[in-house]
């Protein structure tokens, strides 16, 4: 009889003991896993953003402070600050943004502040732009409200030297 | 001498954490010949040579690096000469590093190539660095 109630009782128990260790196994790794994760969270956002971002225009934000010079074949949007030249295809520089060195590219949009020289074969200076200093142009646009304390000339373009298709 | 006029190099956390307006992106095609220096999120995925100051830097499988980095969180993907200077560094297979990684947490994953020295240092190290060691063979 006690072994038969044993026998009974064993599978239950023998049931809640495998049970048990099914929900010990998984216990450990979480365990395990929080752990580990600590100083994952910090990095772990950022994959996402690498893959997806690894092309395309560069973004210097408005925390980075770049001293030194930058050269890109690509475009270049500059809402932080540059303290030397820069060579893009185009560039941006937006307002609140500060570069103290020469620009050069196809095209320049300034909204924020130049300290040095513009060489683009298009430039545009909106109502935000503080332009000190030279801007050698074949095609500008200045938009009411830029401050401009410089030369704007049209230059010999090195960075295009083909001439500008005649209208017929 | 200059040790109690220079700042920490590295800076307290934002207070409004990490936002997409603070996060800069290097492209492939770009060079940057000189020093960074960021209180944001950095991602590079062209070549930098010079020092590197990020709240969190990235360097991406296309980018490369060649000088100091001194950040909170540091993630290689590419490759990287010089010296790291991080609390917590992750070096992803691709990467390719040599110079020397003083750390306070890593992770190496399978198949990163590593010919660097991995100091461990504790996180007071980092929050007071104003000064970059020497190199010193």
């Amino acid at each position: 009889m006690s072994m038969f109630n044993r026998n009974e009782k064993d599978p239950n128990t023998g049931a809640a003991v495998g049970e048990k260790p099914a929900e010990f196994v998984p216990a450990p790794v979480t365990a395990a896993a929080a752990a580990v994760r600590p100083p994952q969270p910090n990095v772990q956002h950022a994959p996402e953003v690498a893959v997806a971002k690894s092309v395309g225009p560069s973004v210097i934000s408005k925390a980075l402070k770049i001293t030194g010079q930058l050269e890109s074949t690509e475009d270049i949007r500059i809402d932080g600050e540059v303290d030397g030249d820069i060579h893009g295809v185009s560039v941006t520089v937006g307002s609140g943004a500060k570069v103290k060195g020469s620009v050069y590219g196809q095209t320049v949009e300034l909204a924020g502040t130049i300290e040095g020289k513009i060489e683009a074969k298009k430039v545009i200076l909106t109502s935000t732009a503080h332009m000190s200093g030279d801007v050698i142009h074949q095609d500008i646009r200045i938009e009411s409200g830029a401050y401009i304390d410089g030369h704007c000339r049209p230059g010999t373009n090195k960075v295009d030297s083909k001439p500008a298709p005649k209208p017929n | 001498m200059p040790v109690a006029t220079s700042r920490p190099l590295l800076r307290p956390p934002r207070a409004e954490g990490r936002t997409d307006a603070l996060t800069s992106h290097l492209s492939k095609a770009l060079t940057v010949k000189g020093d960074l220096d960021s209180d944001g999120e950095l991602h590079i995925h062209g070549s930098v040579l010079g020092q590197v100051c990020a709240d969190s830097l990235v360097v991406g499988s296309s980018g490369y690096l060649e000088g100091d980095v001194i950040a909170r969180d540091v993630r290689i993907e590419g490759r990287l000469a010089g010296r790291i200077f991080a609390l917590n560094v992750t070096l992803e297979s691709a990467a390719e590093v040599t110079g020397r990684i003083f750390h306070n947490t890593i992770t190496v994953a399978k198949g990163a190539r590593i010919d660097a020295r991995m100091p461990w240092r504790p996180p007071s190290y980092f929050e007071t660095l104003e000064q970059l060691p020497e190199v010193r063979q």
